[in-house]
């Protein structure tokens, strides 16, 4: 049941013919880790616990800097210096105060990360390197979790869901099996603010329609954002037969 | 043969794999991923894929930031 101030804080969802007290109530019982909460965490953290979704765990290691105000919208100048995850926990209770907020202030290696995925139903992928990247992909594929993926670099974003929960879901090895690869990061190649804003916006999204139940375009999909044309290229990814994560060999 | 990678066509020898492809392209290995005609390539399979003539190829970098 929702309560009377739920019913009012969440009136413009219950009017949705998709959504409604339903998944409201299916919202409400979510879990979802974000990892990252710099410009892709900052959106995607405040539309979830805007939404509602009942429980959010928010992973982060770093402090907050002057260079990230640029885009990371979740903090302010006088945040500068502090923990990210004290802030943004601090933050998102003041939006929603009907939700939990849990924060992880560390680097979590791949057994702190399996116990952290006993605990939720949804992973949002919003770091920044490639090492961390591969090694949460690693972990939702052994943990059948599903794990929504974000990335932006200039004025270019990437957008994929890898439902673990299913047989069939291709994960992010198949697509870039290289550990040794660097990836483009914001540090080395800038970044638009309301790029990466786009593509955690839209990590946010999904998961909101992940938790209700509502059916997702982009499973197994790559979804390639350009930022100076506005168009939006989709590939499909097969899960590689010969992948080391996922795949017959592993 | 003739393709297209990112929309420029590109003039080939009439058999052509993907590995082959990047080379020509002097175009890394690593970090890159391809997309033939909207399906994703895995790596795995680039030395054993043939291109075809008027195939639509997508070559882009892992970006990993946010």
């Amino acid at each position: 049941m929702l309560t009377d101030a739920e019913m009012l804080r969440y009136s413009r969802h219950l009017l949705l013919e998709d959504v409604g007290e339903l998944g409201q109530k299916d919202l409400k019982n979510g879990k979802v880790l974000i990892i990252g909460m710099g410009g892709l965490g900052s959106p995607a953290a405040l539309y979830l616990a805007a939404a509602g979704v009942g429980t959010l765990v928010i992973a982060d290691f770093d402090c907050l800097e002057v260079s990230n105000l640029q885009r990371q919208i979740g903090y302010t100048t006088g945040d500068i210096g502090g923990d990210k995850v004290a802030l943004m926990k601090h933050r998102l209770e003041q939006l929603n105060p009907e939700i939990r907020v849990r924060s992880i202030n560390r680097e979590m290696d791949k057994t702190q990360l399996l116990m952290e995925l006993m605990m939720v139903n949804l992973v949002l992928d919003c770091t920044d390197n490639m090492a961390s990247r591969q090694m949460i992909n690693a972990a939702c594929v052994e943990a059948k979790v599903p794990l929504i993926v974000g990335a932006a670099i200039r004025m270019e974003g990437q957008l994929m869901f890898f439902d673990h929960s299913q047989e069939d879901a291709a994960c992010y090895h198949c697509l870039f099996p290289s550990n040794e690869e660097q990836g483009l990061n914001c540090s080395n190649s800038g970044v638009l603010g309301p790029v990466v804003g786009t593509i955690g916006t839209l990590q946010a999204l999904e998961a909101i329609k992940h938790l209700t139940g509502l059916p997702s375009g982009i499973k197994n999909k790559l979804k390639l954002f350009d930022g100076k044309t506005l168009d939006w290229q989709t590939f499909a990814i097969n899960k590689d037969a010969q992948c080391t994560v996922c795949g017959k060999t592993k | 043969m003739k393709i297209t990678v990112n929309e420029n066509i590109v003039q080939l020898d009439d058999k052509c794999n993907i590995e082959q492809l990047l080379i020509v392209l002097e175009s890394p290995l690593k970090g890159s991923a391809i997309a033939v005609n909207q399906k994703i390539i895995s790596r795995s399979e680039w030395v054993n894929y043939q291109l075809q003539e008027n195939d639509q190829v997508s070559l882009f970098q892992a970006i990993a930031g946010g």
